[in-house]
């Protein structure tokens, strides 16, 4: 490795950091307005630390109902979603990295040419297929249409390509079945795509508004960015509130990514050089 | 194993039958709809009337969709040149990092990625304000007079631009990293014996060998700009007077507000035609470039 002298090392960290603060500061600016009172958050002059730290904003948001019956409703939603869509695709995914069938390769372009189809294009018609099939106002309009995922597919069928076949040639040679391969063998090891995918998938449901606002009415079903969303046209002026609610939105996804943080990085190199 | 080749054909279309089935009602069966559509005047209340290609013409003869078109290609050039070179200065600083102090870095720019739209647009909305945000408090500390980022006509794409780079720049600058790493350290320690200085060895070693991570996040970068439609919808409603009517904000509002569908159908197959053909040439010609290098 190149040496560098300890000034030199110094500038590096002093960019580095830079660039952490240029990410973080936006959030940390959110959390710590959310103890602001009302008037103080757009005070001037700017300060950064409220003058009173007023825990009652979050107490207020999480006293609300609707806030708690729209998290607890999206994150349900979400895990339905990440973990229903994580056995079907990676199903499908063991199907084509590893069973021979007749028209595997039409059905693989098939599948394949899904995932360059743009949601914009097809947003008004799939409202159409979902109202027709009498989905609309209830969780499966929400869970069901997105689950099935080419990329999904894509990214887990790269990992079971992967895998040696020694792995499983023991087991055909018992006479296992290949179902039977996939959920003891192959599932087990799947922990790796599992996450990045399972993760991407919780996200895209926990942050999702398009789909959610032009689907779901009935307020009880509300997702946690249509509560924020109305909160902001209708109390938007409540701005410690406003801000102390989208932190609270904010957490449970940070708290994932935190969690996993190693993988998922891990996991980008993957999808990004494939 | 024998010579014949074994079929699992039963357990293979089981497997596949959940997938194949979902896609198919929800993605297949939505873009044939949709072609079929186009082609007509239809609404939510009434039986569709055959009309040709007059939807099409009604979009192409629309003012509005070629300036969603031009403001998308400016919001995507304000965008994607900054973070790709942001994502090469932050992959060079955290590869130079000690290892702690690296992975907290690497962390922290990727937490903005996993943030909601609506919740970037309330940041935003409270940073921006005119009066109190702390934005325009950072900049006045420089001496620079209050910027309306929100509502200026010449500012409000820059408005913009900031979150979306915001929220792009932790994958961006990860992929650029992993591409960087990816470059063998015996390559520098020659080209350092034949008495290469650095920006030789940047231009020499460094950029050719990044050029398929750069396409890459060049077309990864130009689809996921033009494609924004939160940041408008939230922060700007298309204004001040369109400066912000990004393409998929122009079709959202046709579907917000009007009765008859096939225009607003048109619109989005034929901006993904257009769209599609863009990224195709910038990956052409990228490429080509790389082929006469070869």
């Amino acid at each position: 490795m190149k040496t560098m002298s300890a000034s030199q090392r110094a500038a590096v960290s002093v960019i580095g950091f830079l660039f952490a603060i240029f990410a973080l500061f936006p959030l940390l600016w959110m959390a710590i307005s959310g103890f602001k009172a009302k008037t103080e958050v757009l005070q001037t002059p700017v300060r950064i630390f409220p003058e009173v730290w007023l825990f009652s904003n979050y107490g207020e948001i999480l006293n609300d109902p609707a806030f708690t019956r729209a998290a607890f409703v999206t994150f349900v939603g979400a895990l339905i979603f990440a973990a229903v869509g994580l056995w079907i695709n990676s199903m499908a995914a063991y199907a084509f990295a590893r069973l021979d069938f007749r028209f595997k390769g039409a059905l693989w372009l098939y599948v394949i040419t899904t995932m360059f189809i743009p949601g914009m294009a097809i947003m008004v018609t799939s409202f159409v297929v979902v109202t027709r099939l009498g989905m609309l106002d209830t969780m499966s309009v929400l869970i069901i249409p997105g689950m099935a995922s080419a990329g999904s597919i894509f990214f887990i069928r790269q990992f079971y390509l992967n895998i040696p076949i020694a792995v499983e040639e023991a087991a055909l040679i018992d006479g296992a079945s290949r179902f039977k391969i996939y959920t003891t063998i192959f599932l087990p090891m799947s922990y790796p795509p599992f996450v990045i995918v399972g993760i991407g998938a919780f996200l895209g449901f926990w942050n999702a508004y398009i789909w959610p606002v032009m689907t779901i009415t009935d307020e009880s079903l509300f997702q946690i960015s249509q509560y924020l969303a109305q909160f902001r046209s209708g109390r938007g002026s409540e701005f410690g509130l406003m801000l102390a609610g989208a932190t609270l939105g904010a957490l449970p996804t940070i708290g994932l990514f935190l969690v996993f943080q190693r993988y998922i990085i891990q996991g980008i190199k993957i999808s990004g050089l494939k | 194993m024998k010579n014949k080749k074994r079929y699992n054909n039963g357990t293979a279309y089981l497997m596949l039958s959940p997938v194949v089935i979902m896609l198919s009602i929800f993605v297949v069966i939505p873009l044939i709809y949709a072609i079929r559509i186009s082609f007509y005047d239809w609404s939510f209340y009434q039986d569709p009337v055959f009309v040709g290609f007059r939807n099409f013409y009604l979009v192409l003869t629309d003012d509005r969709f070629y300036t969603s078109i031009g403001v998308g290609l400016k919001f995507v050039l304000l965008v994607v040149p900054v973070q790709l070179v942001l994502a090469f200065l932050f992959a060079h600083v955290v590869r130079a990092m000690g290892r702690k102090a690296s992975s907290f870095v690497k962390t922290s720019i990727y937490i903005p990625t996993i943030i909601s739209g609506i919740i970037t647009a309330i940041i935003f909305q409270i940073i921006y304000n005119f009066d109190g945000g702390v934005l325009n408090a950072i900049i006045g500390s420089f001496g620079f007079e209050k910027v309306g980022w929100l509502v200026e006509k010449q500012i409000v794409l820059f408005g913009l631009a900031i979150p979306a780079i915001w929220l792009g720049f932790g994958i961006t600058a990860l992929i650029m990293l992993a591409g960087l790493l990816d470059i063998p350290e015996s390559y520098y320690e020659a080209a350092s014996l034949e008495g290469a200085s650095a920006i030789q060895k940047m231009f020499h070693i460094t950029i050719p060998l990044l050029k398929n991570v750069a396409v890459y996040l060049l077309v990864t970068g130009f689809v996921g700009a033009i494609q924004q439609l939160e940041l408008p919808l939230f922060l700007t409603n298309g204004g001040p007077s369109d400066a912000t009517l990004l393409p998929n904000f122009y079709i959202f509002e046709h579907f917000r507000n009007d009765l008859l569908m096939g225009h607003t159908i048109a619109a989005a197959l034929l901006l993904f035609v257009v769209l599609g053909s863009i990224s195709a040439i910038i990956f052409r010609v990228i490429n080509s470039e790389k082929a006469i290098d070869e």
